[in-house]
């Protein structure tokens, strides 16, 4: 190669270069969000989005850092508003809350199920539900407990029912410029119940299919992951055991109206047969919890 | 003795838990440029044109190299492959060029100016498949490749060596049956899975000669592949082993050090490095080959096995340059331990369009023996036996004869049989832990030789320093079973000298001495005989000197603590360092100089094999015997399968240390899990599905069963202190016992791995609407 030839660069636009902003306040971070508009993602515990940079999937040329942004990393708790989980706390952090670990162990159990323990010093549960996996795991939670997303948009901060958050596989209801700031939780009288994930291998894995089955003051609720576009909550089965004693047959009628209710597609996790038999055993296994806490 | 049979701490341990050893990816040099290779989109396509004159033109590009760059064929036992493709990709992922640049982004970004055209060709994906006439040809010029005389390839067609063992009358043993029963398994690639990526960098000084930086379990055996595949001497070509975070094999031979080097060759000096990502591990380095096996068993009423007929197809993937002695292996091992009097095997390696199979923890052993000791199991039920029985009345003893006809001489098999039986209470029916859960207990033996060339060689120098302490250089590499450890051990037992006073250093072909390879659980055994000499190369200069020094006749001194001293004379005696420059005289002048030891091993008296019926007095070092026992619980609702508990039991001949033999089986049963429950690297027309760890899973610390580890100690005559190695085999029997076991619960034969929940539930529903 001659010397004298002008080179031309390479990777001018490489796929793995980005501006990194860390903002210090939501307006200066929405303010970079809309500058960059599709090209911005936000950087929060980053272990999905740098595995997807790595991998070539995700090519931002913004990527907003929104750690240094105050008040995002606490959790609080009143009766009258319930527990609210900033978006920047970990799942670690929230392992060890107490407030969650007594009154909203479900949830607890589920984001101790996400990933590793190194994982899980970095990753939070708003990464975890604004990725929008259908088998975010905790995801199932959060739909059985009626949860809040706050969202902070154009009016400022507001709330958004999870059961309006998620869209699609890997697409929620939020806009370019929307920034998660929390998820906040319901007060309840009593939570009983529990949150099940069927893997491959017991740790370090995700949910072939996960599912959460908890009485909340006396009303089932059925959430179900990874059998749908998004995970879901099984209106239909709900409805069903509404007032009913949980006995073996009532338990045997609701697994078959779950399966109506879900539309699980075969992948190299497991095949849809596979996911439907789990369901099955999950939701059998839910319920029977049910009766156990009675 | 009192330093062999000891647990002494592993010598290597302090740096590796503190994380101050260096791996290759850890060395930086000043001015070092960084590697990015283009790749096959394609199983299987001729190339048409490569155009690299726009990577050549971007900035912080310094070097592009084609398949055109290295077009020498090289490989350890036939030479079928080149670093680069050059006419054509035989699997998707196949390097085609390679950059090298000022940064690792540079050099991936420029992968895009590269342009291959390709025209594609049907693949071979499938090995039975492969040996149809009609099967497309993956080399088809194999008649003009280079081959070593134990292997028997077949130009023109997609086999690279068909192994036979004929052994007695096969009809005539059919007809002494009173059963015959045919059973067909699968066994599909796994990866490795080594903690620390393949890396190499490799640098060209002013003359010529190439320096490489390479984490490879064999420097001398990659200094001579590359050294024929560059036309480099051996004397001009250095290969440095600084430390390899596990190998399994999959650092045996040569992967990616043949794309560094020519890079290194056009950039005048300037270090060349590449480190492999997770994703290129799985695909671009070794994996353990497909295995379709048919076993067809003669058996009496008294539980006799009178013949047995295997077909073993091995889906050996683009080159089998390694693979070949993979099913040379097989075949020579191809009853498993027992006792049977008429063989008859083919065991053939077949080119796919698949990733390179090659060396793998087991070589062959543990896909053959999923099959055979499933098979036992089949057959001890058919005849109404139990299953310990069978391999009681079957099993090889002394005296016995294996499949290549040779007489067993120490074989503490029966030994191992009994002990694990006791210890997993083999009879013994558990409940399960929950109303919808069901344990079940299986058993499976194994056994396994080095399999090498017959006259493989080993070599250890060993240098006293003035102060009495000493250094041992050999080439065995610690690849993490711990043979730095057992060399010092058996080096300072042989000396009576403390441990603490030998520094082991190993791994560079300039100053290190020749080790042919660390594979094939031969450096316990081929390497400590080595050092042994080395040692006795010493203790005899020692004596030599001493006997001058002390005027005692040498054969009445004896190396005692650090002293030579007389066996008759209490007190009389000189330490050994004072002899370390060689001995000084009254007179003021001085004898001998430095003491330096030299030894050298090769395993004595093993002999090829008949090249018609695989038959041989002795055809192997040595063969390593054992057995274990699982109890697994079944969860009949999901099908997922907990270990619980493995007893294990081999015959080391002798434990030189305890704490690292038992790491060793521990790692082999977990090892042998993964492969059993979890692991199968998914091709689907010849491309991987699976190559990540998101969706190829290997145990972690949650899935360890309670592990009871025994040992048997039936001396090797020929090892070192009695020693034969047990790296790879206690790895053998950990799978086909967890699908005995299977069976035991659930009443289900597991005829291919990996044994998955939702295979088993699936066999269950079969089962149940079936009954």
């Amino acid at each position: 190669m001659n010397g004298t030839v002008k080179k031309r660069k390479a990777g001018v636009d490489g796929v793995k270069n980005f501006e990194y902003y860390k903002p210090k306040s939501l307006e200066e971070a929405r303010e970079l969000l809309l500058k960059y508009g599709e090209e911005a993602s936000i950087l929060n515990g980053g272990t999905d989005l740098i595995v997807r940079i790595h991998d070539g999937l995700s090519h931002p040329k913004a990527v907003i850092d929104i750690k240094g942004i105050e008040g995002l990393s606490e959790i609080t708790y009143d009766e009258v508003d319930g527990l609210t989980i900033g978006a920047c706390v970990t799942l670690n952090q929230m392992g060890e809350n107490p407030v969650l670990l007594e009154k909203f162990r479900v949830l607890a159990e589920a984001g101790h199920t996400v990933g590793s323990c190194q994982v899980r010093n970095r990753a939070t549960m708003a990464g975890n539900i604004a990725n929008a996996s259908p088998l975010a795991d905790t995801a199932t939670p959060l739909l059985a407990l009626d949860a809040m997303v706050k969202v902070f948009g154009e009016e400022g901060e507001t709330e958004v029912s999870i059961h309006d958050f998620f869209v699609w596989v890997r697409k929620t209801c939020l806009q370019v410029g929307d920034i998660v700031t929390g998820i906040r939780i319901p007060n309840y009288g009593s939570i009983e119940g529990i949150y099940q994930k069927h893997t491959r291998r017991n740790e370090v894995d995700l949910a072939t299919v996960c599912a959460t089955v908890i009485k909340i003051d006396g009303e089932v609720h059925i959430a179900l992951g990874s059998v749908a576009p998004t995970p879901i909550r099984a209106r239909k089965t709900e409805a069903f055991l509404k007032g009913k004693v949980l006995t073996e047959e009532v338990i045997e009628e609701a697994i078959e109206m779950v399966l109506g209710e879900i539309a699980p597609i075969g992948d190299i996790r497991a095949s849809k047969d596979y996911r439907e038999e789990i369901v099955k055993v999950l939701i059998r296994r839910g319920l029977r919890e049910l009766i156990a806490a009675m | 003795m009192r330093i062999v049979g000891t647990s002494i701490n592993r010598v290597d341990g302090v740096k590796k838990v503190t994380g101050a050893l260096k791996y290759v990816d850890d060395i930086k040099f000043h001015g070092m440029l960084y590697v990015a290779v283009k790749r096959s989109p394609y199983p299987h396509a001729r190339i048409l044109e490569v155009d690299t004159k726009g990577a050549e033109a971007l900035e912080g590009v310094k070097a592009v190299i084609t398949g055109q760059d290295v077009p020498n064929r090289a490989g350890l036992y036939l030479e079928d492959k080149t670093f680069l493709a050059t006419d054509k990709v035989r699997y998707k992922g196949e390097a085609v060029a390679a950059v090298a640049a000022e940064t690792k982004e540079i050099a991936e970004a420029a992968l895009a100016y590269i342009r291959v055209d390709y025209e594609e060709l049907p693949a071979v994906t499938n090995a039975v498949e492969g040996l149809k006439s009609e099967a497309p040809l993956v080399h088809p010029d194999l008649g003009q490749y280079k081959w070593g005389p134990i292997f028997f390839p077949e130009p023109g067609t997609n086999i690279s060596n068909h192994y036979k063992i004929r052994k007695g009358d096969i009809e005539k043993g059919f007809e002494e049956a009173d059963y015959i029963v045919e059973n067909s398994f699968y066994v599909p690639h796994i990866q490795h899975c080594p903690i620390e990526n393949h890396s190499a960098i490799a640098q060209m000084d002013a003359d010529g000669s190439i320096t490489l930086w390479a984490s490879c379990q064999s420097p001398y055996a990659v200094r001579k592949a590359l050294s024929v595949a560059f036309d480099l001497p051996l004397n001009k070509l250095r290969v440095i082993s600084p430390a390899v975070g596990g190998g399994f094999g999959g650092k045996a031979g040569t992967t990616l050090e043949g794309i560094v080097i020519p890079l290194a060759k056009k950039t005048k000096g300037r270090p060349v490095k590449l480190t492999y990502s997770r994703e290129d591990e799985f695909v671009n380095s070794f994996v353990r080959q497909g295995m379709h096996a048919t076993i067809k068993t003669g058996i009496r009423k008294d539980g006799k096995i009178s013949a047995v007929k295997n077909t073993f197809i091995w889906d050996g993937g683009a080159y089998t340059e390694y693979g070949v002695n993979i099913v040379r292996a097989g075949g020579y091992a191809s009853t498993g331990p027992y006792d049977i009097p008429n063989v008859w095997t083919d065991s053939i390696c077949v080119y796919t369009n698949h990733p390179v199979g090659g060396p793998y923890r087991g070589f062959g052993m543990s896909e053959i023996h999923f099959a055979i000791e499933q098979n036992i199991d089949m057959l001890a039920e058919k005849i109404g036996m139990s299953p310990i029985e069978i391999r009681k009345i079957n099993g090889l003893r002394p005296g016995g004869k294996n499949a290549t006809g040779q007489i067993v001489d120490v074989c503490g098999l029966q030994e191992c049989l009994e002990d694990v039986a006791k210890h997993i209470d083999f009879n013994r029916k558990e409940s399960g832990s929950q109303p919808h859960k069901v344990r079940g207990k299986g058993i499976a033996c194994g056994y396994k030789a080095p399999s090498m060339p017959n006259d493989v060689a080993s070599s250890a120098i060993i240098k006293m320093n003035e102060d009495g302490s000493f250094h041992l250089l050999v080439s065995a590499q610690d690849i993490g079973q711990g043979s730095d450890t057992v060399l010092i051990q058996m080096a300072a037992e042989a000396l009576s000298i403390p441990p603490q006073k030998i520094t082991i250093k190993t791994g560079d072909t300039d100053y290190t001495p020749y080790e042919w390879q660390t594979v094939a659980s031969r450096i316990t055994y081929c390497a400590g005989n080595a050092v042994l000499k080395a040692c006795e190369d010493i203790k005899e200069q020692l004596l030599e000197l001493a006997q001058l020094r002390l005027g005692v006749s040498k054969r009445d001194l004896v190396l005692k603590d650090e002293y030579v001293v007389s066996k008759i004379i209490p007190g009389k005696g000189v330490a050994m360092k004072e002899l370390a420059l060689g001995l000084s005289m009254a007179d003021g002048s001085g004898i001998h100089g430095p003491i330096i030891g030299r030894g050298a091993f090769i395993p004595p008296n093993v002999r090829n094999t008949d090249k018609q019926t695989g038959q041989g007095e002795k055809p192997v070092a040595f063969w390593t015997y054992g057995c274990q026992g699982v109890e697994i619980e079944v969860d009949i609702e999901t099908g997922k399968i907990d270990v619980l508990k493995v007893a294990s039991c081999f015959d080391v001949g002798k434990v030189i240390n305890p704490k690292l033999v038992e790491g060793q089986v521990e790692g082999g049963i977990v090892q042998g899990l993964g492969s059993a429950l979890f692991e199968e690297l998914i091709l689907e027309n010849g491309i991987a599905k699976n190559p990540s760890f998101v969706d190829y899973k290997i145990p972690t610390a949650d899935d360890m069963p309670e592990m009871i580890i025994n040992f048997v100690e039936n001396p090797e005559e020929t090892g070192p202190y009695g020693a034969r190695g047990v790296g790879e085999p206690c790895m053998v029997p950990a799978a086909p016992a967890i699908a005995n076991a299977v069976y035991d619960a659930i009443g289900i034969r597991m005829n291919s791995l990996p044994i998955t929940a939702e295979k088993v539930l699936k066999a269950l529903k079969e089962k149940s609407s079936v009954l």
